[in-house]
């Protein structure tokens, strides 16, 4: 038991998976089940990684930031002033600022700005376009999962596990959601706390993969583009599976790219 | 009175005296090498090194006392194989980005006669910065037989010590890649 575990694939993909549809099923009755997003993703915490804060590396900040999205989504998701969805992006925006700090400061001026700019703009940028998914639980669950897969194995091409790890477990706990909705064809209720959670670690995990791993910037732009594709027209008296898996390929047409542009800069990963 | 005085001036004149027996070294950094050595999935003993190390040494025999100050540059690290240069590199590993400098510093050099045999200091990887002792197995000292005028000094060292890895926050596929590190740091240093 202790030896599977401690297997990469289970820790980025199995774990999150079956945590992820535990939780999004416990919690459905409480009109919680976007939780699944932050279980699956702190399961791969635990066996990959830890919880500790000391000393707060940037991953560690990621972490911390994730959860405390996490836990800030609840009483978000009674609120809806028009103000919020461009005040979250902003906090994005400064999230991404405050994890990169160390590393930006060690920049030269121009370097600094641009690499800072371009991190906040991108987390801001999926933040925002992630939560206006928040009352639709297939698009959100296909963007999701294509999001997680795309982010985590072109940050795995880019020569960091633990970052590609984190993606792959976003992506694993949006594929579980996603399947208990094309599987009952019921949508499940989704809301922030899973739009919140998951666009914040998506974000930041893609940013510092950049900066700090051999993922080329311009595969964030592509990244980006998912949850606007995930925003597409369906037919809306089609079953749930079939618009589930419409959604899924437009999404993971965009995550392919993002792989394919970053194996092009950096073969296949060392491992 | 005037006894005391003449000692009191003597003691005082001693004094920078004292604190210029110390004999400071700059490191060469041609010849000065920290190697690590880690069990990958327990088959085998990979070996990497870094390329690129800088510091100060001083050293007073009479007195024996010393103290190190160095610094390695975490994205020198090199095993011979780019792609896992990279992944060292990165947040997975040594963060290289995020803490460009991996420090050893000390201010207590423990000595056995007349050469230093252990070097109790603490090393700074990760931020993180926990107590590790290093064991001189090798000491040699004396002129550069490539200087021309053979008055450049030179001192060399082997110094070893172990520690765990977890212990400065690195944690990525324990326990595949183990946890036990073995440095081996190779040093020579010529006396300012």
């Amino acid at each position: 038991m202790h030896e599977l575990l401690n297997n990469p694939a289970v820790q980025g993909g199995l774990a999150p998976f079956i945590a992820a549809l535990i939780v999004a099923e416990l919690f459905q009755r409480m009109r919680l089940s976007g939780l699944a997003i932050i279980a699956g993703f702190a399961v791969t915490v635990y066996l990959a990684s830890d919880f500790s804060i000391e000393p707060l590396t940037a991953s560690r900040k990621i972490v911390l930031l994730g959860l405390l999205s996490a836990g800030l989504a609840l009483p978000l998701m009674l609120l809806n002033p028009r103000w919020l969805r461009p005040l979250l992006a902003v906090a994005g925006g400064g999230a991404a600022v405050w994890v990169m700090l160390r590393i930006l400061q060690q920049q030269e001026m121009m370097h600094m700005l641009l690499w800072g700019a371009g991190c906040a703009l991108y987390v801001g940028w999926l933040v925002f376009w992630f939560d206006g998914l928040n009352d639709a639980s297939v698009r959100a669950g296909s963007a999701g999962m294509a999001l997680g897969l795309g982010g985590g194995t072109a940050a795995l091409f880019g020569a960091s596990a633990l970052l590609g790890q984190f993606g792959l477990a976003l992506g694993a706990a949006a594929g579980a959601f996603l399947l208990i909705q094309m599987l009952t064809n019921s949508p499940l209720p989704c809301g922030r706390s899973y739009t919140l959670p998951l666009s914040f670690i998506a974000g930041l995990t893609g940013c510092l993969a950049v900066l700090t791993a051999e993922l080329p910037w311009y595969v964030l732009p592509v990244l980006a583009v998912i949850p606007v594709a995930a925003k597409i027209p369906l037919p809306a008296k089609q079953a749930l599976w079939i618009q589930s898996l419409l959604l899924s390929v437009v999404t993971l047409a965009c995550a392919a790219g993002a792989v394919y542009l970053t194996w092009r800069v950096t073969g296949a990963p060392p491992l | 009175m005037f006894k005391r005085n003449v000692i009191a001036v003597l003691l005082a004149a001693s004094l920078p005296l004292a604190a210029h027996a110390a004999d400071s070294y700059t490191i060469d950094p041609p010849h000065t090498f920290p190697r690590f050595m880690i069990s990958h999935l327990g088959f085998s003993t990979m070996e990497g090194r870094f390329d690129k190390t800088s510091g100060k040494i001083t050293l007073d025999r009479a007195a024996k006392t010393g103290s190190v100050d160095i610094a390695i540059e975490a994205a020198s690290v090199s095993t011979g194989f780019v792609k896992r240069d990279d992944h060292l590199k990165s947040t997975d590993f040594f963060s290289a980005v995020e803490f460009p400098t991996i420090t050893y510093k000390s201010n207590s050099v423990k000595f056995k006669g007349d050469a230093p045999a252990s070097i109790e200091g603490n090393l700074t990887l990760l931020g993180v910065t926990k107590p590790v002792t290093l064991t001189i197995d090798a000491f040699n000292c004396g002129a550069d037989p490539m200087d021309p005028m053979k008055k450049k000094q030179k001192c060399g060292a082997a110094a070893s010590a172990q520690f765990k890895r977890s212990d400065f926050g690195m944690k990525t596929f324990l326990p595949g890649i183990g946890d036990d590190i073995k440095l081996v740091f190779e040093v020579e240093a010529f006396k300012d």
